[in-house]
């Protein structure tokens, strides 16, 4: 499974953006085969019981979850024996229009040093008029109540899925998202997986390049709608980057951690 | 056909009124009652609402500063300042506009 798990600047970026996007995932017969089964494929299976026991076998959407690109994925992000929490087939019909949906998946979780994920494939081509899903990078660590976030109808840095058949994003449950207009002839599926770890989520990916300096930029990554709450999202980064990563004491730049846990000793009173 | 009220609100991080928009939305009752179609923006109307106010619109709310507590100083959630305008439009037949 090694050559298949995340880099450490990979999982940095998932940290600081709260997603990772990944072409060429799925190939396409299984596509195809998937597409197939997914208007039958809506509802819940035993939630909270362990993927492999409850993820269904024999089937194109079975076997999809299993490749060992995706499993890879998912042991770099939750973990070994990863929890079925939900899944979904999201379909937005050809010529259906949307209005503002941005929300938060519920519910409202503060639970530090935590995440669940959620695997969104699209198994057919997704050009920009077909309504893929939309991200608001780095919004994982504002938490609010599902969808009061809808008052924003634009913001900057917003981000869509446009990509090719076997496309997957992977992306913590608490960024905000939501659908869009598809203005094509063709019904666009999303069909999204979610997944809760079962232990820490610590050290679960390749840390190989665990020291590469390009990882404190990659976590003081500039969305565009931070402005100036840059700093206090760069806080809470590192803070996750500190647990993901085993490294207590990690900070990057002005150290901003440092300034609110330093504490003088006694000795130099 | 009368004049009737759209507001269109910016929310910023810092609460001024030269202060850049980071995200915004527009509720426009002199087109409809609904957004059954939001088509995406990649910028904002204006820059800041200092330059709505010389395009004419007015403002009806400005954000007030925070008082944070040391206990949530550091928890973030929505987009901690908005403002409000608003400007008076000919009223338009809802089946007259695109859906």
């Amino acid at each position: 499974m090694k050559e298949h798990l995340l880099t450490a600047k990979q999982m940095a970026r998932f940290v600081a953006s709260g997603y990772l996007k990944f072409e060429g995932m799925i190939p396409p017969d299984l596509c195809r085969a998937c597409r197939e089964e997914m208007p039958h494929n809506n509802g819940y299976l035993s939630v909270g019981a362990p993927f492999e026991e409850t993820w269904p076998k024999g089937t194109a959407l079975g076997d999809a979850f299993r490749l060992p690109q995706v499993q890879g994925l998912i042991h770099s992000l939750v973990g070994p024996n990863p929890l079925y929490d939900h899944h979904a087939a999201h379909l937005t019909r050809a010529g259906q229009t949307r209005g503002p949906d941005m929300h938060q998946d519920s519910v409202i979780d503060f639970r530090d040093n935590y995440f669940d994920i959620q695997l969104s494939l699209f198994p057919v081509d997704t050009p920009d008029n077909m309504g893929g899903t939309f991200l608001v990078p780095g919004s994982q660590f504002r938490n609010v109540r599902t969808s009061e976030i809808g008052i924003y109808h634009h913001i900057r840095g917003k981000i869509w899925a446009t990509c090719p058949a076997g496309t997957m994003y992977v992306w913590n449950t608490r960024v905000w998202h939501g659908a869009r207009s598809n203005y094509t002839d063709r019904d666009r599926y999303m069909y999204k997986l979610r997944l809760n770890p079962t232990q820490p989520q610590i050290r679960n990916f390749d840390t190989a390049d665990l020291d590469d300096p390009e990882i404190g930029q990659i976590l003081a990554t500039n969305h565009g709608w931070e402005g100036n709450e840059h700093r206090y999202e760069l806080m809470q980064r590192v803070r996750l980057w500190r647990f993901v990563s085993g490294q207590p004491h990690y900070d990057v730049g002005e150290r901003f951690l440092r300034r609110i846990e330093y504490q003088s000793s006694p000795a130099a009173v | 056909m009368p004049a009737v009220q759209d507001i269109l609100v910016f929310f910023q991080t810092t609460p001024a009124l030269d202060a850049s928009v980071v995200a915004w939305a527009r509720y426009e009752a002199s087109r409809g009652t609904g957004i059954g179609d939001l088509v995406e923006e990649s910028e904002p109307p204006y820059n800041n609402a200092m330059e709505a106010m010389r395009d004419g619109w007015q403002v009806i709310q400005m954000s007030e500063l925070k008082h944070r507590l040391p206990e949530d100083g550091y928890e973030l959630g929505p987009l901690p300042y908005q403002t409000v305008l608003s400007k008076f439009n000919e009223l338009q037949q809802e089946e007259d506009l695109p859906s």
